[in-house]
């Protein structure tokens, strides 16, 4: 290889470039010590655009997916910098629910009720991702990691 | 990037050691977000789709029986979540709405803002006119120093040994249309 196919290839590596914090959002995902868990993926929404308006508050609605369960999340900007989550298991058990954050801050604990409800309010900006508990019959879920 | 030093840190890794597995992915996302990207995701669905290969190999960690082809099975579990990311996306748009942002993604859409470089600009117009095979094979080899050819054809499904070739032409035609270009420059 040349200087002009090095070149080429140089400029190539630019066009279209990893995100910064990929390998970090990455490495915190996967930082769970025991991952025995079923993975829930993101299902797009053509309307879940962040912006939409719930009840004059900013919210947006994500729905993830695994075989077993099914978790949808509405985050809802606070007035004081901070989001709430109200999230809804289906089908509704009443599952202990983590929401795990980078070090230094704590994994938030809830647990949600007989239909599936749960919520985490006055949460700081910043990723996060979900880690539902077994119920009986069925494994533990955990989501990619999301920026709230 | 060779085959069998990654083999190395993934055994490393399932023993155990952070540090071999943090070493994996700071080797191999820029390859598997190239994968994804190539697939046509946009960046925050590609992003997810690769989240979400670690997190699958991480369930397999220690199924994987030959160490040495992790390259490989995270290209191919990336294209799959990709795939499996656009149908979902499809099936989610209702009738006759969004059928323009599903059209099939020519290929990396570089953000404009970017390519404020004239030279750039010439590079991406003749890119942009390879074959998807060939933005495919250099936008990975551009990512990565030493590309592990074999893992990396096995997951596209390319014959054994054809790869270096293949990229050596793609190279080669891209390199004859920059030069016949007289906005590229000598």
């Amino acid at each position: 290889m040349d200087p002009v196919d090095r070149d080429i290839l140089d400029r190539i590596a630019r066009f279209d470039p990893m995100p910064a914090d990929l390998d970090e959002r990455v490495l915190f995902t996967i930082a769970l010590h025991d991952l025995d868990a079923e993975v829930a993926r993101e299902v797009p929404s053509a309307y879940a655009g962040s912006g939409a308006r719930a009840g004059g508050e900013r919210a947006r609605t994500i729905t993830f997916d695994a075989d077993s369960r099914s978790v949808m999340i509405t985050v809802v900007e606070r007035d004081d910098n901070l989001v709430r989550i109200d999230g809804w298991l289906a089908p509704g058990a009443a599952l202990r629910v983590e929401l795990r954050r980078p070090e230094p801050d704590p994994t938030l604990t809830v647990t949600a009720d007989d239909t599936g409800r749960f919520v985490f309010d006055e949460v700081p900006h910043g990723l996060a991702q979900l880690l539902i508990h077994a119920g009986s019959g069925s494994g533990r879920v955990v989501t990619p990691s999301m920026v709230l | 990037m060779s085959d069998v030093r990654l083999g190395a840190l993934l055994e490393r890794a399932r023993d155990g050691d952070r540090d071999s597995l943090r070493e994996l992915v700071r080797e191999l996302n820029p390859v598997l977000w190239r994968v994804a990207r190539g697939q046509g995701l946009t960046a925050e669905d590609a992003a997810d789709v690769v989240q979400t290969s670690w997190l699958e190999l991480l369930q397999r960690l220690h199924d994987i029986r030959t160490p040495r082809a992790v390259t490989a099975w995270l290209i191919t579990t990336t294209r799959r979540e990709a795939w499996h990311r656009q149908q979902r996306g499809r099936r989610d748009v209702p009738d006759g709405a969004g059928v323009l942002e599903t059209v099939a993604d020519p290929g990396p859409p570089p953000d404009e803002r970017l390519l404020t470089d004239e030279r750039d600009q010439v590079l991406w117009r003749h890119f942009s006119q390879l074959s998807q095979r060939c933005r495919d094979l250099l936008g990975i080899v551009a990512q990565v120093a030493r590309p592990d050819y074999t893992a990396i054809g096995e997951a596209f499904g390319m014959p054994h040994g054809s790869i270096g070739p293949t990229r050596g032409r793609c190279l080669t035609k891209l390199r004859e249309m920059l030069l016949a270009d007289p906005a590229w420059g000598a």
